[in-house]
């Protein structure tokens, strides 16, 4: 679980390229939009592309993925509930 | 192996679209070329593209047919991102509205703009990652000004003006630009059961457009020069619609 919340904080950074934060920024509980981490409605589209790349999940619509995207914990949860 | 930008071209076997396939391998884009049956004319059009030494993929699917779209894009799209996307599929079934059937709207919408739906949903999305992109769509004058006997292809034709519009705000802050290529009377066989000694005194220009004439603006939105533009509808016309 703890690995997943890293590597889960590295895509954040590598891959939706956040600038000037490192993974310890990055709290477990901290929201992804808005006032926590910053990011927008076409970082979530891409969040959906990288989520399905590295942990086969699909997030099908937005909704759904509004509830998994409120912060990292949520996030892992989510991906190890929709795992196969 | 090739370094070299791809581009997706819908509807390239024959008229604009083979235009826009020509000028964009001379300008040393890599090539995937959608077309829907003309098998012919793709191949040779292949070897012409593969002659000036570009790579050229053919990919025959129905651009309205989401299975086939998936099929034929997802496995590409999985290995590489296209720097562009042409969507200039398109086909005309012209009556006037009270004798059109449903058919007849069914498809002419169905090819523009469901198929710009399906395959910009796919290009947009990987092109999100790349901070990278464009993407052009050929309209029509008639989507702009509406036409007698083509209330489907100017409804298709506009909404996709709007959709390309919707969609260039969508994306602008990710350095994906998206226009639209509106030309008028341009020498295909689209034109060829037009009265056109009735029509050509409408165009100020008098004469209708060539092929080229409408690849060459395709392909300068495609490069570098038309960094800063996104959103506009280029026409193409000959003065038709100002």
């Amino acid at each position: 679980m703890e690995d997943l919340k890293e590597k889960l904080k590295h895509i954040l950074i590598d891959e939706i390229k956040l600038q000037g934060i490192t993974p310890a920024d990055i709290k477990d509980d901290m929201p992804l939009f808005g006032d926590g981490l910053g990011l927008d409605s076409l970082d979530a589209v891409e969040l959906v592309v990288l989520i399905q790349k590295h942990f086969g999940v699909q997030i099908s619509d937005m909704e759904e993925g509004k509830k998994a995207f409120t912060s990292i914990a949520n996030l892992a949860d989510y991906i190890r509930e929709h795992q196969a | 192996m090739s370094d070299a930008p791809v581009v997706f071209i819908s509807g390239a076997s024959r008229g604009i679209g083979a235009g826009i396939a020509r000028r964009l391998a001379d300008s040393g884009y890599d090539l995937w070329l959608n077309y829907h049956s003309a098998h012919a004319e793709a191949r040779a059009l292949q070897a012409e593209i593969e002659e000036k030494g570009r790579r050229c993929r053919l990919l025959p699917f129905d651009v309205a047919d989401e299975e086939a779209v998936g099929a034929a894009l997802e496995p590409l799209l999985a290995e590489e991102t296209p720097y562009g996307f042409v969507h200039n599929a398109g086909i005309t079934r012209d009556t006037l509205l009270p004798m059109m059937s449903r058919q007849d709207w069914d498809r002419v919408l169905a090819t523009h703009l469901t198929g710009f739906f399906l395959l910009g949903r796919l290009f947009s999305k990987a092109m999100l990652g790349k901070r990278k992109g464009r993407i052009v769509a050929v309209a029509s004058v008639s989507g702009e000004t509406g036409q007698a006997g083509q209330v489907n292809y100017a409804a298709a034709k506009g909404g996709m003006i709007a959709a390309c519009k919707s969609l260039a705000r969508e994306v602008a802050r990710r350095n994906i630009l998206v226009n639209v290529v509106s030309p008028g009377l341009i020498d295909t066989e689209m034109i060829k059961d037009l009265p056109l000694e009735r029509i050509l005194p409408m165009v100020p220009m008098g004469r209708v457009g060539t092929v080229e004439e409408v690849a060459g603006v395709v392909n300068f939105l495609l490069g570098p020069e038309a960094g800063y533009i996104t959103g506009q509808v280029i026409g193409v016309n000959g003065g038709l619609y100002m």
